[in-house]
């Protein structure tokens, strides 16, 4: 161990901490607002009390508004996975008419048509259908978005399941709901999981589609109300924000948790997982 | 035959139904996006009800609106400070750096990292407003400076910092799985012949990764562009000298209410991200 | 129990390639036959179009009495062994052997008793509540093998059924093979590309190449009088010595040829081969190389002359244009 080479281990670390500190500073913001007594902006060690979370549990929409988050949430995720599971182990099997152009046009438009771009004209098809303010429409819209990444994704899982599995089971006599159920579905469950999860995380956090959508402030998920409750601005708010961001976090931070111990983080062909 | 015994037909039924969302939610939208942007469609007054086409006039409107080209630049140094730049050299450091040190110390270091990434949108963009506000923000209390209203003084390195803080877990997750792809005896045989960190970068692991850094600045530029979340931090304020693209069109169509106009910045967006996804996948189809 | 005829049978990839080409096949009632050719030779699409994992383009199947041609897989009591095994990894090696039973929708009784008889017949009791992943390679062999027979199908088909086991073990499974084969006296189909195990497994053998059979016989047959050249080269550890004679190919085992006073070929030993109890000499005779097995410590030293013969029963002659046996 050469005095260099501790000087450099030294700048390592040094350069490490600095990174660190850059990553955690704003987010210890999360762990102590919330329960201190005088709530600032600023990072301070808190005065403990529990009187915020009594605050935010007694604001009329807080509730209301993670309740209103998991329905959308829950059902864009049901969506997207059952119907990309289907479509990505049809498009892994059989070679239907057109496959190859249909799997290039989903990649395109995975990336080219985001909700940003399209924000315009959903937001005027949903206003002429009369959906504004229906969540299903919601959810669905923000399905529809998430579809073409997760078949292109659940697809690459499906490829890599091996065939043999299925045709033994239908020399055993299975029908192909019985293939699917019984072997290919829970073989795939890594895949299956990966794309519940990423396409849970992305319809918790959307703030566009619902904030465009769902103008009726006893409809909007959490994302739109803590958007609200900030831009009123006022002090009298920040005993229900950090509180509330704090709740809202936690679904994520546990799904967050389980998907680490569980698979860890690998790299899916470029998405959050 | 297929190795599932579904058939053609039972195939194009389990697709259908996914085909269906796509095409109503997102072609359709994408398609109407033309149509919309060559009207003067509004959102109120007469030419809500009777939009007229006005053809490319909404296209050279925008080219001559100061807002647009203002919107186009700031979008561009977006893209390039966070992105291309801020992102990328982290993400990449991270990777790199990180190879080195302590299990615990790197599993403490990516897991924040990486958390800030998931974290819901609304969520950071308030935990930064909290860190960049006058007064009691924290950046002010470290430097000794509460006064400064960050966010007001530097609206857009307060989004380029942001954005870096927000979106660096991509990129240094997908340089940890391409430098775990360089042959360690490569690097082994630099390490041999006495070469520095910087030119073991540069001779052996940048030759490996050339395509993986191209596809990465493709995919977060592509991400970035279109990212809303500027809008919590700053909304395009103050005065318009943090409007990103997206924001724009948002204010125009939704707070203005020029629905046609919007959509005419829609498609030159549309067609940005179309550029970058050819790109994009030439080059994974040049890999395969 | 039952035989399995195939007329006229053609199997066609997309693109053309007739992987199995208007092909005539009759296998008896509890016979144990072997598909065996080179990779590429159509014999696992055969055996998959046995099976309905492929579509039959032209032609019948038949089982016992039933034309199976249109049938799908699960309707055509058959079972299969894949090369890979497919075990599914969910399920543990009873939930595995039990499948074709829970498919059926077996009462759980008759699924836990079956997958205990059938574990225990084929030595694999002790591991019913194991994944397939914690298994050994000759256990994992033998699980699909329980599977299969648990289906208790007409007829039993195996794709290269002990290639996935390393060199010692395989011997060890094909004794166990034929005597479970034997036990069960279960019409049995399987590929392999190793002519050794054919020869050592099957009642009777079809050589295949390019979609067709090329000779159909007994390994006695097959491996005494190949039909033509093409086989001759396939069956046999030590290659058949096949040298041009004007319009003819003259054909001879190495292990029939031994030294004399005058014979077919005389030649330079060249190169000695130690084979365990046998050795393999080559002699250079001319343009020719002629291989001949001795026996261990009869080894001929290098660089000298040596006449070789055989018995007239075991020289064969092929036709030069066509390749096939005239004699």
């Amino acid at each position: 161990m050469s005095p260099l080479w501790i000087v450099r281990r030294i700048g390592l670390y040094v350069l490490v901490s600095v990174v660190l500190a850059f990553f955690a500073v704003p987010m210890l913001w999360l762990a102590s607002a919330p329960f201190d007594a005088k709530p600032g902006l600023g990072l301070r060690w808190p005065d403990w009390t529990s009187s915020n979370v009594v605050a935010t549990f007694e604001h009329p929409y807080a509730l209301t508004s993670l309740v209103n988050s998991l329905v959308l949430c829950v059902v864009a995720t049901v969506v997207t996975t059952v119907l990309a599971a289907l479509a990505a182990y049809a498009l892994s099997r059989v070679r239907i008419p057109g496959r190859d152009l249909l799997l290039y046009l989903l990649l395109l438009l995975s990336s080219v048509v985001t909700g940003t771009a399209a924000m315009v004209p959903i937001f005027v098809m949903m206003l002429q259908l009369g959906l504004i303010n229906s969540q299903l429409g919601t959810a669905l819209v923000i399905s529809g978005g998430l579809l073409p990444a997760a078949i292109f994704i659940l697809k690459d899982f499906m490829d890599a399941v091996p065939r043999s599995y299925e045709e033994s089971a239908r020399v055993f006599g299975a029908s192909p709901r019985q293939v699917l159920s019984h072997v290919v579905l829970p073989v795939a469950r890594p895949g299956v999981a990966t794309i519940f999860v990423w396409a849970f995380v992305n319809a918790w956090g959307n703030f566009l589609l619902p904030f465009l959508l769902l103008r009726d402030v006893g409809r909007q998920p959490a994302a739109v109300l803590l958007r609200t409750l900030y831009d009123e601005g006022g002090s009298a708010n920040l005993t229900v924000i950090p509180v509330f961001s704090l709740l809202y976090s936690i679904p994520v931070v546990v799904l967050y948790l389980f998907v680490n111990k569980r698979y860890g983080f690998r790299f899916h062909g470029g998405i959050k997982s | 035959m297929d190795s599932s015994g579904l058939g053609v037909r039972r195939a194009v039924g389990f697709v259908a139904p996914a085909l269906l969302l796509i095409g109503v939610f997102l072609v359709f939208p994408a398609l109407w996006t033309l149509y919309i942007g060559i009207t003067d469609y509004r959102l109120t007054g007469p030419a809500a009800a009777n939009p007229r086409v006005v053809g490319v006039d909404n296209l050279v409107e925008a080219v001559r609106d100061p807002l647009f080209t203002n919107s186009v630049w700031l979008t561009a140094l977006f893209v390039l400070g966070s992105a291309v730049v801020g992102q990328n050299v982290l993400g990449f450091g991270l990777a790199w750096l990180l190879r080195t040190v302590r299990p615990g110390v790197r599993r403490l270091v990516e897991g924040l990292v990486l958390l800030s990434w998931i974290l819901p949108g609304t969520v950071v963009a308030y935990l930064w407003f909290a860190v960049l506000s006058r007064d009691t923000g924290t950046l002010g209390l470290l430097l000794g400076s509460p006064e400064t209203a960050w966010l007001v003084r530097y609206p857009m390195t307060s989004l380029i910092i942001f954005n870096v803080w927000r979106g660096t877990a991509f990129s240094m997750l997908l340089y940890t799985s391409a430098l775990a792809a360089v042959p360690p005896s490569q690097l082994e045989t630099a390490r041999l012949v006495g070469a520095s960190g910087w030119q073991t970068v540069r001779d052996v692991v940048f030759p490996h990764i050339r395509g993986h850094v191209l596809t990465n600045t493709l995919l977060i530029s592509l991400w970035t562009a279109n990212d809303f979340t500027p809008f919590l931090l700053t909304a395009g304020g103050p005065d318009h000298r943090s409007e990103v693209l997206p924001v724009l069109i948002y204010r125009q169509a939704l707070e203005s209410g020029q629905l046609g106009y919007a959509s005419a910045l829609s498609i030159l967006l549309l067609v940005g991200n179309l550029a970058i996804a050819l790109v994009y996948l030439r080059l994974l189809r040049r890999r395969a | 129990m039952a035989s399995i005829t195939a007329e006229g049978l053609s199997t066609v990839y997309p693109g053309g390639v007739r992987a199995v080409d208007d092909l005539d096949l009759e296998i008896a009632d509890g016979e144990l036959f072997a598909l065996l050719g080179p990779s590429g030779c159509g014999k696992t699409t055969l055996l998959r179009t046995i099976a309905g994992l492929e579509a039959a383009a032209g032609g019948a199947v038949t089982i016992g009495s039933r034309d199976v041609t249109r049938l799908q897989p699960g309707d055509r009591r058959v079972a299969m062994v894949f090369q890979d095994y497919a075990l599914f990894p969910h399920m543990t090696v009873a939930e595995n052997i039990a499948y074709p039973l829970r498919v059926r929708g077996a009462a759980k009784s008759v699924q836990r008793e079956t997958a205990a008889g059938t574990a225990a017949g084929l030595s694999l009791d002790g591991l019913l509540g194991r994944r397939p992943g914690q298994l050994s390679g000759g256990q994992q062999q033998r699980a699909a093998l329980a599977r299969a027979v648990a289906a208790s199908a007409e007829v039993l088909l195996l794709d290269e059924p002990l290639s996935n086991l390393d060199a010692r073990l395989r011997l060890e499974a094909r004794t166990f093979l034929k005597k479970l084969q034997r036990e069960l006296a279960l019409t049995t189909v399987f590929v392999t590309h190793d002519q050794a195990e054919a020869l050592a497994l099957a009642d009777r053998i079809a050589v295949m190449d390019a979609g067709r059979i090329r000779q159909l016989g007994t390994p006695r047959e097959v491996f005494q009088r190949p039909a033509d050249t093409f086989v001759a080269n396939f069956i046999g550890s030590t290659p058949m010595n096949l040298v041009p004679r004007g319009s003819q190919i003259i054909g001879v085992r190495p292990e029939y040829l031994a030294p004399a006073e005058e014979g077919l070929f005389t030649g330079v030993v060249s190169i000695v081969e130690n084979l365990g109890v046998t050795s393999l000499v080559t002699l250079d005779c001319g343009d020719e190389q002629i291989g001949y097995v001795v026996p261990e410590d009869d080894e001929p030293p290098v660089g000298t002359a040596v006449t070789v013969d055989a018995p007239p029963a075991r020289v064969l002659s092929y036709d030069r244009e066509t390749g096939l046996l005239v004699r």
